[in-house]
């Protein structure tokens, strides 16, 4: 019983969040300094007939409060609007984007938490040794570079063996399958790295910090005492008992995929969700920027309420 | 006729303290421990207690600098250093820790952790080792059934019968108890005592139970051992101790210091057990020593045998006194 | 899991400033990492106020041909107008570390603000402001400050606003967390028994137990703002008018520097990132480890104990 308690309360959370989060959302982009209606003359070409019936879309003639309810409305239906730019719905623009990003970030991520678990708990096991310290000193200074700096500097380093950006090589020409994912995979290698090197140091020191306090614990002693050899305490043991804030903290990173990395998206020219939003920011294309935000933040929601329940669901001790 | 299980000889632990220098935690203690004895390990708390039971499974940080010798069945297991002690921890000697109630992994059941030692030493697999384990735990008190629950499912009493279930996985013949009824209310405590005897009684188990209580010592215990400051002050039987104690120390423990509280615990002797981290010169005892003489200040006392299995350090029992 | 200072307040000696200062100090100078990182960021300020007296040319100054390569003289190089690099690096130190501080002070300022009135008054307004506080947790912070700078327009001001913006929900969670855990201690207990009204409860006994934490978290802060500069800047959200660390990685990309393989203008600055950013780090989690103790043992280590052979120990 008490579990469906907790089940409630967190999707009560959840949903109230994610309504908030609509209701900002329209605030953020209707009612700004320089609002919408004023902006249409700056979507360039706007002829009088697209700006007519654009307002008539958008319902920008009404007042903010109808305003809201047509928005409310729109949602419901799955409507994202149309952008102002080129026409197209919102909803396939992003889902196109999105498309593109979650492979090049997802790699990276994973990256990321893999070799940062590795380190962590090299890190934790091997403390007070070289090892140990290099570990944690390699994680801290690769966390110090700022994302694009290090996409640039790997560039530079790489001139010339790896593309420069894009996401495919536009002079090839009529690849097959294959060769078609060998140029993906060619283009989509130096992006996804440098966000896995800025990402890991993150999981190195926290699995690192849960790993020591987990060796603390009784229950290793007790497990050093029973004469297991050390690897099986660190793997089978403490490592179990330390993952539990870790898979918190990867659940929440998965919310965060979508939202792709602008700075990563501008270096290699990676036509993802971050590079959406920097030329829709440009563009003053506001309905692809409020939908984008919308799906960003629900996604983020989502993955929070997720962590949420996998601690839950993880931990026997949970109460709550 | 019980032989002798476990001989200690002059064991040493220093700790490395983290500004300099280091902390003399146990200072040449010896013991011997027959199979099937209750032998008791007194003293307050820092007195070293606990860090000599870990020493005896080598359970010590990478911090600590260990010498002596620790003799199991004719063999010093402590010559090695961790290679030659890993081998018998658990199979040989086991141990229950203090506060045992954290002594088990929170993400496994019961059952699971109980198995895993029997496992890991060859002594069962598969379901005879499940089947062992639900008969261990039965024989501590505790339901079979029980053993595919979590430990935070089990009471802090549970716990610690469970906790010495699993420390009689692999049928040891050395049992380190450290306070293992000191969180625990009284009527507990005494099904644990009362356990313990058994255990030793019937299995053959020997017992050597750390603790600063000194009535379930008394209850416990055939023969102990006096700790102050790092080594051994006093050992012999339990009647010897209690009426005829040789260190003042142990008289004061002992003694009958008329207490309406009908507690004697170690907390009501004024003053503070010296440092270690530096050298000491004459006796430990003598700053709190209410009979202490000039000898006492400039010569630390040997532990001396003052009749069969009856030593204690204190110059009063050495004939060529002040 | 709470942080104290030693001694109940109530009980002092010497103002809450020192004491903090004392407190944090003492931390810090067993920490060889965290002394490491105070020196460079010292190091990096003193440049920053004396760029003036020592940055050998301005900031518009031609030196010479542009993309020159670093050398005896000039020693880190020419930027693609000529401009030097290193005198560059000084004056850009200014913006950079000036926006950084700012941000993070209006961060601590609202953030702490927040956290206190939630922890202390709990209740309805615990619940209103921390799920404000999730919503903007939710939020992509990149793409927000984007929005919010491309709109209002990039001048120092207002990026210093927008960076703090973005950045006071960490403080708010844990000083929301530590002013709960210090409400229900005895001498707030007592002092409300006596009479104290609400503000005195939190100036005198709340905040200078949040404080340490408080520390802690700014440096990390000061980190992240940082960094939001320099990616602001890469997008060409910053000031026109003013050079910074972020603006001199954003000239070169800009500038094909890549093509041109002049690493000097890109490596630099972003180095001077970095390590502003290891240095707040370094104390930061140096500070959040002391104010969070958690055990120093470790049953399991790389070696076990040390064995001395008999014949060679001291006698006891």
């Amino acid at each position: 019983m008490r579990g469906i308690d907790f089940i409630l309360k967190r999707t009560a959370f959840a949903l109230i969040t994610v309504f908030v989060a609509v209701t900002f959302n329209f605030v953020l982009f209707r009612a700004l300094p320089g609002d919408a209606i004023t902006n249409l003359s700056k979507v360039p070409g706007a002829s009088p007939a697209l700006r007519a019936e654009l307002t008539k879309e958008f319902g920008l003639d009404k007042s903010k409060w109808e305003q809201y309810l047509v928005y409310l409305r729109q949602l419901a239906t799955g409507n994202l609007g149309v952008s102002f730019s080129n026409q197209e719905p919102v909803t396939s623009v992003l889902f196109h984007a999105i498309g593109n990003t979650i492979p090049m970030v997802l790699m990276g991520t994973l990256f990321s938490i893999i070799f940062g678990t590795i380190t962590g708990v090299l890190a934790a096991w091997k403390r007070r040794t070289v090892r140990g310290y290099g570990s944690v000193w390699l994680a801290l200074g690769f966390y110090s570079l700022p994302t694009h700096f290090l996409g640039l500097m790997l560039l530079l380093l790489t001139a010339g063996y790896l593309p420069r950006g894009g996401r495919v090589d536009e002079f090839l020409f009529n690849p097959g399958l294959v060769a078609h994912w060998v140029d993906v995979g060619k283009h989509m290698l130096l992006p996804s790295l440098t966000l896995g090197l800025v990402l890991y140091g993150q999981y190195t020191l926290v699995v690192r910090s849960a790993m020591l306090e987990t060796l603390g614990e009784d229950f290793v002693l007790t497990a050093r005492a029973k004469g297991l050899p050390d690897r099986t305490i660190v793997l089978r043991h403490a490592f179990r008992n330390a993952m539990l804030p870790v898979i918190t903290l990867i659940a929440l990173s998965m919310g965060y995929i979508v939202a792709g990395s602008i700075l990563i998206e501008k270096v290699f020219s990676w036509p993802g969700v971050g590079r959406l939003v920097s030329q829709s920011v440009d563009r003053r294309d506001w309905p692809v920027l409020q939908g984008t935000f919308l799906i960003l933040t629900i996604s983020v929601v989502f993955f929070n309420y997720v962590a949420d329940l996998l601690y839950y669901e993880f931990d026997p001790r949970i109460t709550t | 006729m019980s032989e002798q299980v476990l001989a200690v000889e002059d064991l040493h632990v220093w700790f490395d303290l983290p500004k300099k220098g280091r902390l003399h935690a146990v200072q040449g203690v010896s013991l011997e421990l027959l199979s099937g004895e209750r032998f008791g390990l007194v003293g307050e708390s820092g007195c070293g207690k606990t860090t000599a039971i870990l020493a005896l499974m080598g359970l010590l940080p990478s911090s600590a600098d260990v010498s002596g010798s620790i003799i199991l069945d004719g063999e010093d297991i402590l010559a090695g250093g961790e290679r030659s002690m890993r081998p018998h921890r658990w199979k040989d000697i086991s141990m229950v820790f203090q506060g045992a109630m954290n002594a088990f992994n929170p993400v496994q059941t019961v059952g699971a952790q109980l198995v895993e030692p029997m496992e890991f030493h060859g002594v069962a697999t598969g379901d005879a080792a499940k089947k062992a384990a639900g008969e261990l735990l039965e024989l501590v008190g505790i339901a079979p059934e029980r053993a595919e629950r979590y430990p935070h499912e089990f009471s802090g009493g549970m716990r610690q019968r469970a906790a010495i279930a699993m420390a009689l996985a692999c049928n040891p013949k050395v049992l380190l108890a450290d306070e293992p009824t000191t969180a625990l209310d009284v009527m507990v405590q005494a099904q644990i005592l009362d356990l313990l005897t058994r255990l030793s009684d019937d299995l053959g188990l020997a017992l050597v139970f750390v603790t600063h209580d000194i009535p379930v010592i008394a209850e416990l215990c055939s023969r102990a051992a006096v700790m102050y400051a790092g080594e051994i002050v006093e050992t012999g039987a339990m009647e010897t101790l209690y009426h005829e104690p040789r260190h003042p120390y142990s008289r004061m423990l002992f003694g009958a210091i008329p207490d309406p509280e009908g507690e004697k615990d170690v907390v009501s002797i004024p003053g503070a057990p010296p440092r270690l981290d530096r050298e000491i010169t004459g006796c430990p005892f003598a700053p709190r020593c209410d009979v202490a003489f000039e000898r006492c200040h400039g010569e630390r006392p040997a532990l001396l045998e003052l009749a069969p299995r009856h030593s204690a350090a204190c110059h009063l029992n050495d004939g060529a006194a002040p | 899991m709470s942080a104290t200072l030693e001694n109940e307040p109530g009980v002092e000696t010497g103002s809450s400033a020192q004491r903090l200062r004392t407190a944090v100090w003492g931390i810090l100078k067993d920490r060889p990492s965290a002394i490491a990182g105070a020196v460079m960021l010292a190091g990096f300020v003193l440049v920053a106020v004396f760029a003036p007296v020592l940055a050998p040319h301005g900031i518009h100054e031609i030196v010479g041909p542009p993309f020159s390569t670093p050398g005896a003289y000039p020693p880190l190089g020419l930027d693609d107008g000529g401009g030097d690099i290193l005198s560059l690096l000084m004056w850009g130190a200014r913006i950079s570390l000036t926006v950084g501080f700012a941000a993070s002070m209006v961060a601590i300022l609202v953030g702490g603000t927040i956290g206190v009135a939630a922890g202390f008054f709990g209740g309805a307004t615990d619940t209103i402001l921390m799920r404000i506080t999730d919503y903007f947790l939710a939020i992509p912070d990149v793409p927000l400050m984007i929005v919010v700078a491309a709109i209002w327009g990039p001048s120092l001001l207002h990026i210093v606003l927008v960076i703090g913006l973005l950045l006071w929900t960490s403080t708010a969670r844990i000083v929301r967390a530590q002013v709960k855990s210090v409400r229900e201690r005895v001498y707030v207990k007592r002092a409300r028994a006596l009479g104290a009204g609400n503000a005195r409860i939190i100036f005198r006994h709340v905040l200078p137990q949040v404080a340490p934490l408080l520390v802690a978290n700014t440096v990390l802060t000061i980190a992240v703002a940082i960094f939001d500069e320099t990616a602001l800047a890469f997008l060409g959200l910053s000031d026109p008018s003013k050079i910074s660390w972020g603006k001199m990685i954003k000239n070169a990309t800009e500038s094909a520097a890549i093509s041109a393989g002049a690493w000097w203008t890109i490596v630099p600055p972003g180095i001077c990132v970095a390590l502003v950013i290891l240095a707040c780090t370094l104390m930061g989690q140096a500070l959040e480890d002391a104010l969070n103790p958690r055990l120093r043992v470790a049953h399991l280590a790389a070696r076990g104990f040390r064995l001395l052979p008999r014949t060679l120990r001291d006698d006891a």
